[in-house]
């Protein structure tokens, strides 16, 4: 590596070796014990450290922009209509539960024998009896 | 990253919480507007939560992909904007003492904006990830979607711009 090829390495990826492509930066640390190109490094450095300023933010900006991503999905939350809204896993949840317990009983009802008692006599006749006093003209 | 594609909230709220910062300061870096970058930021975590899914692992990392929206967003708004804000917003200041290192510090932030507002915002973007957010050369091209070769040159005429505006501040007091 010549002093002019480590002089561009220096300008474009800054002071600092380690952050080189990795194909240069064996040669480049034999080269960096010169007192020329320790000079280059230095000034690279001190650009970099300049580069590397971030813009001042206040403590709460942050915060506020990520309450206010929150808000914009509740708003687009609401304005969705009402059946993409019915199908999200929440809204049907309480749906999928009420069609699952009318499932369970209708298999109930097929599954259990059926018992049903003959009326008896006495019973026929209390209601023939009973009817016939509602009725007008009964037998009363 | 995983919960987030679940649709966890709970999840997303952290993410946000960890990764809003840079999202903001790497669109302010490229906008020149707080008020725009903090719009950017929101945009690229709406993006992140509505694209979730299709974020691969195995492709980039969550950062990558994080830098990759927001840079998208803010060249978009450089595009559209017809012209670019004469001087970012600057902090009132107060009466009380300030210690020297941040008065230094201020005067050197104070340059360095005013320095970037003679780059391209690719340029603008370029000095953002690799000094500003520290990304290896590597990273900083796949969030920029270049090859190494191309970033690597557009890196190299950001900072010799950057360095010679920077030079014409310090001695006229303001950038050709």
């Amino acid at each position: 590596m010549t002093l002019e090829q480590f002089r561009q390495l220096a300008e474009t990826w800054g002071g600092d070796i380690d952050r080189w492509p990795a194909a240069t930066q064996d040669a480049a640390r034999e080269m960096a014990t010169g007192e020329q190109a320790e000079r280059i490094l230095g000034e690279q450095l001190r650009l970099d450290r300049l580069f590397s300023l971030a813009p001042k933010m206040d403590e709460g900006r942050t915060g506020r922009a990520g309450f206010a991503v929150l808000q914009r999905m509740a708003d687009a939350d609401r304005k969705l209509p009402w059946f993409r809204r019915g199908l999200r896993l929440s809204s049907l949840l309480p749906a999928t539960s009420l069609v699952c317990s009318a499932l369970v009983g209708l298999w109930l009802a097929g599954a259990l024998p059926y018992r049903h008692h003959p009326p008896d006599a006495l019973s026929v006749v209390s209601m023939v009896f009973d009817s016939s006093i509602l009725s007008i003209g009964g037998l009363q | 990253m995983a919960a987030v594609s679940a649709r966890q909230h709970h999840a997303f709220r952290i993410l946000m919480g960890r990764h809003m910062p840079r999202a903001i300061r790497v669109a302010q870096r490229i906008v020149r507007d707080s008020g725009e970058a903090d719009d950017i930021g929101q945009e690229a975590f709406l993006r992140v939560w509505s694209h979730a899914a299709s974020f691969d692992p195995d492709i980039a990392r969550f950062t990558t992909w994080l830098y990759r929206i927001v840079l998208n967003l803010a060249f978009d708004r450089t595009k559209r904007r017809p012209h670019a804000p004469i001087d970012e917003a600057v902090d009132v200041r107060s009466d009380d003492p300030e210690p020297v290192e941040r008065v230094i510090a201020d005067e050197e932030r104070r340059i360095l904006e005013q320095a970037m507002a003679g780059l391209s915002e690719r340029q603008r973007g370029a000095i953002a990830l690799f000094h500003m957010e520290g990304l290896s050369g590597e990273d900083s091209a796949q969030a920029m979607n270049l090859s190494a070769k191309a970033f690597e040159s557009l890196l190299g005429r950001a900072r010799a711009a950057l360095k010679e505006n920077v030079q014409k501040i310090q001695d006229t007091g303001r950038c050709a």
